[in-house]
């Protein structure tokens, strides 16, 4: 075996330094590391760029006010330019593995089918990714979570589900002895969750690759059809800020895995737009929320974040957007900035906290001909904050207000005492025969009612037609010989399952790729 | 409210003023949690801002003037006088006319400075026993003794994570 890697910090650079190498990854989420991971089996010579910090279980104290600043985009509080979407998304070494829910679900096939039929897609069939998702299921221990291990937030669920007659599901998990803490959000506490950071990342630096965290890669060195290499400001681990050297790195190839957000932002610092594409049919699975209080203690926070979904309502006819209904976990912080009101009002609903259940709805975009989606926009080139539109119109809304009127119905059945809207000013239902009326006379607009993502999806879309897409069906960026985008930004919709695994399966699969292009 | 001893990083103490008044309003008094003072709302609120970009700390300082300031409340939402000199009870009048209004760019507003203040106060473990939290279990305390792997020379340790089977294609 080659001799390993290292893992750098913004620290370890005294001074401006170039780095040569076959292939630059820049982001170390779940596109990146899964390619990162397969082009060093390749024997290839890869450098990992990450913008957020390197941060282990040795500093996963299960503390929200330490794990935001740390482990997200925008210290948890990255929104829409109206602040009407509240946008999660992780920022560190591993990206989003490292902080999300744990739930893997492979590409719904008729999706696949979607893409090719109205995007052009071509070879990313079924076929082609089950090799690849086993691959990916065997390596990070992918199954279903068992239902006598399922939190009582999970079992509300399930339950109000089982009793309505609506179909439901056990969530499959990418962990390996857990211990049904519930902190899978804040970083595993117990490297049981099957992480980027504590699996294919170590992979690959045993195979040579080298990590340098707290790197923010401000622009590709674009020569015509080529990209000769990265450039990036160091940040400092403590504050965050740039230290003054810039890390430039050479490569033959390089690829873009920043996620659906700094993706395309990267790619219109360095002048390229795709067309006018670069940030556009930018999704999100925009979530609607409804809590509920309950008769015994549910601890929102305490075991498996999510173990039981619905896709009953996934497919509603045409002009309409589906949802999957899952649950979250819900701790102190950021309960305070979801539930609405403030004062005695906002106070009464902390302190029923532990009583505390939360469904969410998961709206599929992307799928309808007329959705699409937002928009990825530069502010100034020199800063890291970008400008993201995600215009919300009447289908979501429409999607919002039935999908609100079913997790109120799952919860009574459960055995609620009372549902609540998340609306600015909230609707409070009691009964069964209230909740039509209730929710229809709600104000349905950006801004009166709490809206979230933790699933950012497209702004550089995988397409035929480069007039209408950004990259191609090998995830090339067209026409450029040696760009490709790997991660969840060059779906063309939205999925209508959490896309982890999505990504997983087609970086691996594009891995083949990227690795033809380097020689 | 007296600024606090270690200086602010990012607003001025008139804007300090305030996030100190609108923390007030957000988390009122009551028996078992923490006062506003306690958790030091105001200050908090300034180190988060410490964190943030300078473009979006500049947001927030044109977005607290605009809140205290009577004229632009008397052309957007009918007041005349700033906003640290109403009562409590006309405070939180301002606060829910922002959050209702008929124009998204106040209701934007009042979500960035109530997010702001909320997580100022709600990021202080103090505030746990008051919302029923049992906080991270214990199990967290061996973290920090783990070894943090950055390659070279050392071994990779064993863990969860190291893949023991063979090799996948």
């Amino acid at each position: 075996m080659s001799k390993a890697g290292r893992i750098l910090t913004g620290r370890d650079h005294g001074a401006s330094t170039t780095l040569h190498c076959d292939v630059v990854v820049v982001g170390s989420g779940a596109g990146g590391s899964v390619l990162a991971e397969r082009l060093t089996a390749h024997g290839l010579a890869v450098v990992m760029l990450e913008e957020g910090g390197y941060w282990t279980r040795r500093s996963f104290d299960g503390r929200e006010d330490h794990s935001y600043p740390r482990l997200y985009q925008e210290m948890g509080n990255r929104a829409t330019d109206d602040q009407s979407v509240l946008i999660l998304q992780g920022r560190n070494v591993g990206g989003g593995t490292t902080v999300n829910w744990c739930t893997s679900f492979r590409t719904p096939p008729a999706l696949l089918d979607h893409w090719r039929d109205q995007h052009g897609v071509k070879g990313l069939t079924e076929e082609a990714l089950i090799p690849h998702w086993e691959a990916i299921e065997k390596r990070l221990h992918i199954a279903e979570w068992p239902l006598e291990r399922m939190n009582a937030n999970n079992q509300v669920l399930w339950d109000g589900c089982g009793k309505l007659g609506i179909s439901r599901g056990l969530i499959r998990r990418n962990v390996n002895n857990c211990a049904n803490l519930g902190y899978c959000g804040l970083g595993c506490p117990l490297d049981a969750k099957m992480a980027m950071g504590v699996t294919l990342i170590p992979d690959a630096v045993e195979r040579g690759m080298t990590v340098q965290a707290n790197a923010s890669v401000r622009r590709l060195l674009v020569e015509n059809r080529r990209v000769r290499g990265v450039e990036a400001q160091l940040l400092d681990p403590e504050t965050d800020r740039p230290t003054g050297v810039t890390l430039t790195v050479m490569a033959k190839t390089v690829a873009v895995c920043g996620g659906a957000i700094n993706s395309p932002a990267l790619l219109l610092r360095s002048g390229l737009d795709g067309n006018g594409n670069v940030g556009k049919r930018f999704f999100l699975h925009p979530v609607v929320i409804m809590s509920a209080l309950m008769p015994e203690p549910v601890a929102p926070w305490s075991g498996a974040p999510q173990s039981a979904y619905s896709h009953h309502f996934i497919e509603r006819g045409p002009g309409k957007l589906g949802f999957l209904l899952e649950v979250p976990p819900v701790m102190p912080l950021i309960a305070a900035t979801v539930f609405p009101g403030f004062g005695d009002e906002h106070q009464q609903l902390m302190e029923q906290l532990p009583y505390t259940q939360t469904t969410i709805a998961i709206c599929r975009d992307g799928l309808l001909p007329e959705d699409s989606g937002g928009t990825v926009k530069l502010r100034d080139p020199a800063e890291r904050r970008v400008s993201i539109e995600y215009p919300l119109r009447p289908f979501h809304f429409e999607a919002f207000r039935e999908a609100c009127k079913v997790m109120a119905r799952i919860q009574l059945s459960a055995g609620a005492r009372e549902v609540r809207s998340l609306h600015s000013r909230p609707v409070h239902i009691r009964k069964e025969s209230e909740i039509d009326a209730a929710l229809d006379s709600a104000a349905w607009e950006p801004g009166r009612v709490r809206v979230a993502t933790a699933h950012q999806m497209g702004g550089c879309a995988m397409g035929a037609d480069p007039r209408t897409s950004v990259v191609d069906s090998t995830l090339r960026y067209h026409g450029m010989d040696n760009l490709f985008v790997v991660d969840g930004s060059v779906f063309p919709s939205s999925l209508g399952v959490n896309p982890q695994e999505s990504i997983f399966g087609i970086a691996r699969w594009a891995s083949q790729f990227v690795a033809a292009a380097t020689s | 409210m007296p600024l606090p001893a270690d200086g602010l990083l990012v607003f001025t103490p008139a804007q300090f003023a305030v996030l100190d008044a609108v923390g007030r309003r957000m988390v009122r008094p009551r028996p078992g949690w923490p006062t506003v003072d306690e958790v030091g709302v105001a200050r908090a609120a300034d180190r988060i801002a410490a964190r943030v970009e300078p473009s979006a700390q500049k947001e927030l300082r044109q977005l607290l003037g605009l809140f205290e300031n009577g004229l632009a409340g008397f052309v957007l939402g009918g007041r005349t006088r700033p906003f640290t000199l109403l009562s409590g009870p006309q405070q939180d009048t301002v606060l829910a006319d922002w959050r209702d209004s008929r124009l998204a760019l106040l209701r934007t507003g009042h979500a960035a400075l109530r997010t702001l203040v909320l997580a100022a106060y709600y990021q202080s473990p103090s505030i746990w026993p008051a919302v029923g939290y049992s906080g991270p279990p214990g199990i967290f305390q061996d973290g920090p003794s783990q070894p943090e792997w950055r390659g070279g020379d050392t071994p990779r340790p064993d863990g969860n994570g190291v893949w023991h089977g063979e090799a996948l294609p």
